[in-house]
């Protein structure tokens, strides 16, 4: 494109009346590589003003004279130039630009080519998405970016995702990453983590995370960057330390009008069930487990005791018979379905490129009444107004309803039907819920009660690009985010626990974030040889939030469960929570020669969120790289065909804390009608950002003409100032109080290799590996390096961050059955003393396990032969534990009227026995304190995703119009192999914890596996 | 054009500069800490905030009296339920990591310190001296309770005549507004934490008025004061505050037994109670000692034959109080049935059975003599008249037919020296753990024995 274009509507006029008697007309066909006719190419004369477009067939005509040069240009195409002689017909088949070849590589606020970048970025594009049908698309980037553990915190359908950039870089502060979706960061309305401040806790919802892109379609998606290093992420400041997801949604690509049509049906299992004791094995545990309690002045007592439990539970039927025989975790778990459809019409001319899509995706769980419906649709338009004036928009919208069942703590989660005894009936002859389980039947939830969410979300963003000059142009961007949520919590009249006559809560959450950034860019090759790129900009960035919930109770009728149909109102809540971010940033590049490669960013960021005398924080870096394959004595070398050396330093923030965690503050409790104040928060006015410094040095590398190619990476990332809720001595009169005290030092190794294993024309075999060691430790805590202990979690001083802290669990004394513990307590020589307990208060607690894995991996094939298609992933993960803290009573040897686990049989039964489940004894906690026999080793390998298609030959599709059709089966999550057994599943954790006590299952549901099949249509 | 240029972006890079004093606001939601110990209205509303947090379900609104009774029962009744908290003090076997047992504790610290914080701000409160006065003696009445329950919970037996100087609770008195600075404290003696609560309880008694609504007023801290040196065993003080409670406060025994539960309002049997309705307070009591029609969770905790054992009238109306659960069978207490009902911290009859086992022991007959008067409380609930003689059986025996589940047990059994199974009443599993938190963050606090280092 060259200065002339922006005349071209003028041009267009007056060619006609220039014509010239030696002109004459030439006529021609434009076509891409693939011989399809481009429609809208330019077609110039040089050095004068006429010009002309192609037509829909790509055909043109011009005047002109011989001699003169005809310049053909398109977007993504090379430019091509033909001298007319004495033919006047001029075809021409245009070539792919070859630097559009090149892995563009999104990094904020520009983009930049991936063989000349300095910074550790993966790029994963739609498809390494498609086809692994999950609501949450999180789930298909699995093992496919070294260093980057993914994990939904449990198998409900709408669960939390936890994304880690190469390790957990904070103690309590948020866990997710940026997202960053079209260059609008996304603020997550619903992350108001409890673990700051209780009572500034977010009021909506069940008390478990949901996923913050649940609204966001695949289909919508055609890359995602994730920042690694801290000389990428730089520019996005305060925000930047837990890494950065940037989301590029598609647009149309320049040819005709596509429209593609994809529809799957998948059907889910949970990934594993455990064994529970059956009716009979339960009868026997427990009746041996009462005759042995101290609880009774006999064993005959104890006998008659559990008998009349039996009776009760068993209700009208028979326990002595084996009349019921109840699996508890058939009520549990249901078979899913998800159903998707999704289309996109997308096209493009020289001026106006268009993509609009829709997605609809209905997703039944496998948990018993966890259902999701999602519907979403987008539209992304730009227009070139004038060869200097670009204007567009990219707009989205999306609706989805969950049925949520409640978090994992409570009774009426259907995990927690397991604890049921088997001589119970889930339900009773007539149908309804059997009311004589030992615990709260969540069938009556199921049949009387909802809990329906309905999230609303637009997300838009209107931007202009002015280019002043062609090495000058200003970007100005204004985005809006609307996100609703609405929730009906209804309990009826005969739902669990309901003594109200029916109590019916509705929660609207409204938040509103807009985001106003502009940017210069200034892109120059000097020379030939000196390339500068320089971006400044500002952007500020305003959250609103406004919550508002009513409670009532004593309802006429389960039919008409709405708010204001209960007689008494009992409860309402009104919030609003506001932050605001203002930044100022700037980003230069330089690349001499293209072997040589600088750049350095700077980013300054003030938030309301942080302490009044420490509102601003300054965020640099720098980064450089070498192309040694470019260097002479690398040029003509065939084995080393690619070879970068690359540096980089930075440092970030982590701003993801809440709305006002540094003021001191009293909240509104009311007492008998009466207004009382009460503290809710103490304050910390140098509250201020977490800062992470992050070295990286990277190798990336090509051998035989990229047959085999690489990148091996080191980083050193050390967090300061880091961010948590220190815990209090509660005889203070608070728990905690937010600060900044503590260094984590998170270092590691990613080694990435992908190989072209075989390359023919109907052949292709790709393989990509990725493994990555992280090793973690806290290297300084504030008050003198005091250990911080939340929970089962530590924070000391030469250990993993939040390390498992608990007693050692010893087994069982063969002489009398009793659990054992080791004393841990410290002998003089400062070795720990191994003699072992039965009294767990005496026991001392030790570090024993790191709840975050050392190892990740990933191992992606994919082949493709003739019209088949086959790819597949293995992730692994080593290193990390799972404490399950249901152990206490599924896993108790009979020491309450839980179902136990089946291994519970083996219990001590005779003097001499060995074995690691002590003597049953009911009610006396014999081995039920927090303690290792119930921490597991999380390691697994897994089968995550696997997909086979074949596409049917273009011949047959002829007659039809149809351009492609493919229909294809895939699988997420068929196979496990881990030996991991202390809950479901190595994956699943707890989702009422906040992010301060990793590592810990309870009752957690294990993740679906699907097997799906699936149709792609093109045309 | 250029000047028409450079205005554009001008304009855009410097929008933002104008934004930086966007990053100044205050909170709506919220009260800064500075405004809300600044004023007149706010310090008493701060005095509110006090009996909110007293009664939340974590001390007063229920789980405090639970543990209570389940750590002195023996056979009377059983905990069903599935919390492993309350197990722990029904089997006598607390870990140091029991949950339930952190929040008392941390829920009277915190209420302590709010105490602390209004009456370092006394000063402020200047539109008369009985509005002051109301303050701080409703302050001091608060203080006193949270101390009171703290200590008997969390230390060894209070020994009367003797010198008490075993580890009480760390005794707090300055208001805590920064947390940064180290908070270490260590514990105080018994005797020292039952000073503070009798100088608090007492000067309560000398400012505050005679009637305060729902709020506590001077009968209250006197029956507070009564119950205290009842429970140090200095009877005849006891007996004197019990009487000046019975005779001048104008509460009496409501007609019937059951009248003095279940109240959406204070009865005339009220002498404090912690409020609940259906939009505030808590009553955890429905939760574990109801039925799921009521609210709670079926038989968390059922009443056992030998509780009834206890009555040697079967008229009396108070051996009846009970029910059958028809889902699972279990008999449950009728004191714990509306889950809006205000809990009764202090009502008249304790104030009887505190003056006739003073009058008892100490041999006089202050008010009434003791028989009399147990056979009035007697009478009330239709239970036959006692010959007499009484003995201290008997008495104690009476507490528990009108007191039981009410949070009273394991203090009663501590102070008459009595038995837990084969536990005496001074067995370091009768106590408390210091809480496993509280360990971890505080350098100076030493464990109770028995629960380690």
């Amino acid at each position: 494109m060259r200065k002339q274009n922006y005349r071209l509507l003028l041009v267009l006029l007056m060619s006609i009346f220039w014509m010239q008697a030696q002109e004459k007309t030439i006529t021609g066909t434009v076509t891409d590589q693939n011989n399809v006719p481009l429609p809208g190419v330019n077609v110039v004369v040089k050095e004068t003003i006429r010009g002309t477009q192609t037509d829909f067939d790509g055909n043109y005509t011009i005047l002109a004279s011989e001699g003169e040069v005809l310049v053909f240009s398109y977007l993504g195409q090379t430019t091509a130039e033909r001298t007319v002689g004495a033919s006047n017909t001029i075809s021409l088949q245009m070539q792919e630009d070859a630097a559009q070849l090149e892995e563009v590589i999104v990094v904020g606020y520009g983009t930049q080519s991936k063989r000349t970048l300095t910074d550790n970025v993966v790029k994963l594009t739609s498809e390494d998405i498609k086809e692994v049908q999950n609501p949450n698309f999180q789930n298909a980037l699995v093992g496919k970016a070294a260093g980057v553990q993914i994990t939904q915190t449990n198998g409900k359908v709408e669960g939390g995702i936890n994304i880690r950039v190469r390790g957990a870089a904070s103690i309590s502060g948020d866990s997710q990453p940026l997202y960053v979706v079209d260059g609008i960061p996304l603020s997550d309305p619903l992350s108001d983590n409890a673990v700051f401040t209780p009572g500034l806790a977010n009021p909506t919802g069940n008390g478990a995370p949901t996923n913050p892109l649940l609204t966001l379609s695949a289909n919508e998606i055609e890359s995602i960057d994730i920042l690694k290093d801290a000389s990428s992420a730089a520019i996005y400041g305060a925000r930047g330390a837990n890494g950065v997801v940037i989301i590029t949604t598609k647009k149309g690509k320049q040819g005709k009008a596509t429209f593609s049509l994809n529809l799957a049906q998948g059907f889910s299992r949970p990934t594993n069930r455990r064994e529970y004791l059956n009716a009979a094995e339960y009868i026997e545990l427990f009746t041996e487990a009462a005759r042995n309690s101290a609880a009774f002045d006999t064993p005959d007592e104890g006998q008659t005791f559990i008998e009349n439990r039996f009776d009760r539970y068993a209700g009208d039927t028979d326990w002595r018979t084996g009349q019921v025989d109840t699996d508890w975790q058939d009520e549990s778990f249901q078979d899913g379905y998800q159903t998707d459809a999704d289309f996109s019409v997308s096209g493009a001319d020289a001026k106006t490129s268009y993509f609009f899509s829709g997605a609809y995706t209905n997703s039944t769980g496998i948990v018993r009444g966890n259902e999701l419906e999602k519907a979403a649709a987008r539209i992304n338009l730009s227009h070139q107004l004038t060869d200097k004036f670009k204007a567009g928009m990219n707009l989205s919208y999306s609706r989805s309803e969950i049925d949520r069942i409640s978090n994992d703590n409570a009774f009426s989660t259907p995990l927690q039907a397991i604890a049921q005894t088997p001589l119970a009936v889930p339900r009773l002859p007539d149908g309804t819920p059997n009311n004589s389980t030992q615990y709260g039947n969540f069938l009556f939830d199921l049949d009387n009660a909802f809990f329906k969410t309905i999230i609303r979300r637009l997300t838009g963003k209107a931007f202009g690009e002015y280019k002043f000059t062609d090495y000058l142009k200003i970007n100005s961007d204004f985005a809006y985010d609307f996100f609703s949520q609405t929730e009906e919590d209804y309990d009826g009249l005969n739902a669990l626990f309901q003594s109200t006559s029916g109590q019916s809560q509705a929660t609207d959450i409204y938040a509103e974030n807009y985001i106003f950034s502009n940017y210069l860019t200034f892109d120059k090759t000097f020379s030939d040889k000196h390339n500068v790129n320089v971006v400044v900009g500002t952007e500020y960035n305003n959250i609103n939030r406004r919550i508002g919930s009513v409670t009532s109770i004593l309802f006429p009728s389960d039919a008409i469960p709405v708010v204001s149909r209960g007689a008494e109102v009992t409860a309402g809540t009104g919030i609003r929570r506001r932050s605001t971010f203002l930044s100022y940033f700037a980003r230069a590049t330089y690349a001499f020669d293209n072997k040589y490669l600088f750049k350095a960013s700077v980013r300054r960021d003030g938030s309301s969120r942080f302490g009044k005398n420490v509102r601003f924080g300054t965020f640099p870096s720098v980064s450089a790289g070498w192309i040694l394959s470019e260097e002479d004595f690398l040029k003509e070398s065939k084995t080393l065909s690619f070879l970068k050396l690359r540096a980089s330093w930075g440092q970030l923030g982590n701003a993801e804390i809440g709305d006002y965690p540094s003021r001191y503050l009293f909240s509104s409790f009311s007492y008998n009608k009466q207004g009382g104040l009460a503290p809710l928060q103490p304050g910390n006015d140098e509250l201020t950002w977490e800062k992470s410094s992050q070295v990286d040095i990277g190798l990336e590398f090509g051998l035989f003409d990229g047959v085999v190619s690489g990148e091996i990476d080191y980083y050193n990332k050390e967090t300061d100032n880091l961010l948590f809720a220190l815990p209090l001595p509660r005889s203070g009169g608070a728990a905690t109080v937010n600060t900044n005290a503590g260094t984590l030092v998170n270092k590691g190794v990613e080694v990435v290799l992908n190989t072209r294993n075989i390359s023919t024309e109907n052949f292709t075999w790709n393989t990509s590996f990725n493994i990555s060691r992280n090793d973690n430790e806290i290297t300084a805590l504030g008050n003198n390096n005091a250990d911080v202990i939340t929970g089962r979690n530590i924070l000391r001083v030469g250990e993993n961050l939040n390390s498992f802290y608990m007693i050692e669990y010893a087994g069982v004394d063969s002489a009398n059955g009793d659990a054992l513990y080791f004393l841990n307590t410290e002998n003089p020589d400062g070795t720990l003393n191994k003699a072992t307990t039965n009294n767990p208060n005496e026991a001392q607690r030790v570090v024993v396990g790191n709840p975050y894995p050392e190892w990740l991996g990933g191992l992606t094939n994919t082949i493709n032969f003739k019209n088949v298609d086959f790819t597949f992933t293995f992730q692994g993960q080593w290193g990390a534990s799972i404490f399950n803290d249901a152990g206490r009573f599924e896993s108790a040897n009979g020491d309450f009227y839980d179902n136990q686990t089946r291994d519970q049989l083996n219990r001590w039964q005779n003097p001499g026995d060995i074995t690691d489940v002590p003597q049953a004894r009911l009610f006396e906690g014999n081995g039920t304190a927090r303690s290792t026999r119930y921490l597991d080793s999380a390691d697994f390998i897994r089968l995550r995703n696997i997909s086979l298609g074949y596409t049917i030959p273009g011949k047959a599709l002829e007659s039809t119009g149809l351009s492609k059709v493919r229909i294809y089966v895939s699988g997420l999550n068929l196979l496990t192999f881990t030996s991991f057994d202390a809950g479901w599943d190595p994956e699943s954790t707890v989702d009422f914890n906040g992010p301060a006590q990793p590592g810990i299952a309870f009752y957690s549901a294990p993740p679906a596996k699907t097997v799906t099949l699936g149709l792609n249509i093109n045309f | 054009m250029k000047i028409y240029k450079k205005i554009i972006v001008t304009f855009l890079i410097f929008t933002a500069f104008a934004c930086e004093n966007e990053l100044e606001f205050d909170p709506v939601d919220n009260l800064d800490g500075e405004s809300a110990l600044s004023t007149e209205e706010n310090i008493a509303s701060v005095l509110v905030g006090v009996y909110e947090e007293a009664g939340q379900d974590d001390s007063y609104g229920g789980q405090l009296q639970i543990l209570v009774d389940l750590l002195g029962t023996t056979d009377e009744v059983s905990w069903n339920g599935t919390f492993v908290q309350p197990r722990q003090a029904f089997t006598k076997n607390f870990l140091v990591d029991n949950v339930w047992v952190r929040d008392v504790w941390g829920n009277a610290y915190e209420g302590i310190n709010q105490t602390n914080l209004i009456l370092e701000r006394l000063d402020i409160i200047t539109s008369s001296a009985a509005e002051r006065d109301r303050i701080e003696g409703e302050t001091r009445f608060l203080r006193a309770l949270l101390y009171f329950d703290l200590v008997r919970n969390f230390g060894l037996p209070y020994e009367f005549g003797e010198v008490n100087d075993q580890p009480g609770v760390p005794l707090r008195t300055t208001g805590i507004i920064d947390y940064l600075v180290p908070l270490d404290a260590a514990r105080n003696t018994v005797q020292e934490v039952y000073d503070l609560i009798l100088s608090d309880a007492a000067r309560a008694y000398d400012i505050l008025p005679d009637s305060n609504g729902f709020y506590a007023d001077k009968f209250a801290a006197q029956a507070l004061l009564a119950r205290v040196y009842f429970q140090q065993g200095d009877y005849a003080n006891a007996r004197d505050a019990a009487d000046d409670v019975l005779t001048n406060s104008g509460h009496a025994l409501a007609d019937e037994f059951r009248q003095a539960f279940n109240n959406d309002t204070d009865g005339i049997e009220d002498i404090f109670a912690f409020q609940v309705t259906s939009q505030t307070g808590f009553n955890d009591l429905v939760v574990h000692y109801a039925s799921e029609a009521d609210g709670g969770r079926g038989d968390d905790i059922s009443i056992d034959d030998e509780y009834l054992d206890r009555f040697d009238d079967p008229n009396d109306v108070r051996a009846s109080f009970t029910y059958i659960n028809p889902v699972n069978d279990s008999r449950l207490t009728l004191k714990y049935t509306s889950q809006f009902a205000n809990i009764p911290t202090f009502r008249i009859a304790e104030m009887h059975l505190i003056r006739l086992e003073s009058n008892f022991r100490e041999g006089t007959a202050i008010g009434l003599d003791p028989l009399t008067e147990i056979n009035a409380l007697r009478a009330r609930s239709e239970a036959a008249p006692l010959a007499g003689p009484l003995t201290e059986e008997l008495i104690f025996n009476e507490r528990q037919l009108e007191l039981a589940f009410e949070g009273f047990l394991i203090h009663d059994i501590k102070r008459v020296k009595g038995n837990v199974n084969a536990l005496p009443y001074n067995d370091p599993t009768l106590v408390f753990p210091i809480p496993q938190s509280e360990m971890d963050t505080n350098n100076l606090m030493q464990q109770n024995p028995g629960y380690g280092g």
